[in-house]
């Protein structure tokens, strides 16, 4: 039999699915000593055990989960929890906006359904694909491939963490923490685009690291992207 | 197993995520960009990437910035697993000898 153009797309569909969790991989070098982590810190702070893998599942961004554990109370305070999630996860504003060009092809539902799952890694290895197969249109196989992989890492890894206590004992003494800025550091190296970066990337770090050195809480993320964004204005005027 | 305050906690903060997770889209879904907004969206993604790991170079440990120097030289040279485990075991070293 021939093979049909459904077929075909099944069959583009698996490779880029594949492509996609192969490249998420190296990630769980982080995502699995944090989602025990997590998980154990949560159990110790009042959080039940089924209660750890529905935060994760439902909001699925581990900053501002990291953020929550450290606030939580029994019973929780809803209205600082939700503030502090605002904050730590505004960014997720500016990152839809900027993935929202590549998407305008899909149907609604998908887009709504995609984006439930952009967290940082998702949203950045997605838009470093885009960037390096230029031609190429958004691929819902590799966005579903990574995501699929680091959605289950994440929350049957927090699950565990709650389930078995402190087995680990505090990673971070040995270096372990160092994997999530070595992830966004690579990620930002594939978005280097020449000098004209240079200059908006050092003003939103260095506005960053003064607000986290003078403000407590989350405000150095929106701070620092915004003076970032506000920089790259005027260079793209200048331009 | 469930606790309703606790319940309700979880929802609020899923909701407030979603939201931001739809906003941006939701901004600018149907609307043309002029060439210098879509310029500066592009500069966008390495903004905000830089400042969540802005807490990183604000510490004053000195083996957590020459472990953070390592992991940068490191990831001009290799692809994303040898940079992980370069910085994970050069800072894991410097804190074992600096502290």
């Amino acid at each position: 039999m021939q093979t049909t153009s459904l077929t075909d797309r099944q069959n583009s569909f698996r490779a880029e699915f594949f492509r996609g969790v192969k490249t998420s991989l190296p990630l769980l070098i982080a995502f699995v000593p944090f989602g025990l982590l997590l998980g154990s810190q949560a159990v110790q702070k009042g959080f039940s055990i089924l209660e750890v893998p529905l935060l994760t599942g439902l909001n699925f961004a581990g900053g501002s989960e990291f953020a929550a554990v450290g606030l939580w109370s029994i019973p929780p305070a809803i209205m600082l929890l939700a503030g502090v999630t605002f904050l730590i996860n505004s960014r997720h504003i500016l990152m839809g906006a900027a993935l929202a060009p590549h998407l305008k092809h899909l149907p609604r539902w998908k887009i709504f359904l995609l984006l439930f799952f952009m967290c940082d890694e998702v949203w950045a290895l997605t838009l470093t694909d885009l960037h390096a197969r230029p031609g190429h249109r958004f691929s819902t196989g590799f966005y579903a491939g990574i995501t699929v992989c680091l959605y289950l890492t994440w929350v049957i890894f927090t699950f565990m963490g709650g389930y078995t206590g402190n087995l680990l004992g505090d990673l971070t003494r040995y270096g372990v923490d160092m994997a999530f800025p070595a992830v966004f550091i690579m990620l930002l190296k594939g978005m280097w685009k020449g000098a004209r970066n240079a200059l908006p990337w050092c003003v939103s770090l260095g506005v960053a690291v003064l607000v986290h050195l003078l403000l407590p809480g989350a405000w150095y993320v929106p701070a620092g992207a915004l003076a970032g964004i506000t920089t790259a204005f005027l260079v793209v005027r200048g331009i | 197993m469930l606790h309703i305050p606790a319940l309700l906690a979880i929802l609020a903060m899923a909701l407030v995520t979603y939201l931001t997770r739809i906003g941006g889209y939701l901004l600018l879904a149907g609307r043309k960009l002029s060439p210098r907004m879509q310029a500066v969206m592009d500069l966008i993604p390495g903004c905000v990437l830089v400042a969540v790991i802005a807490p990183d170079f604000a510490t004053g440990r000195p083996a957590d910035l020459l472990g953070l120097t390592a992991t940068m030289l490191a990831a001009t040279r290799f692809s994303l697993l040898p940079t992980m485990l370069c910085g994970v075991i050069t800072t894991g070293l410097l804190r074992a000898i600096l502290g």
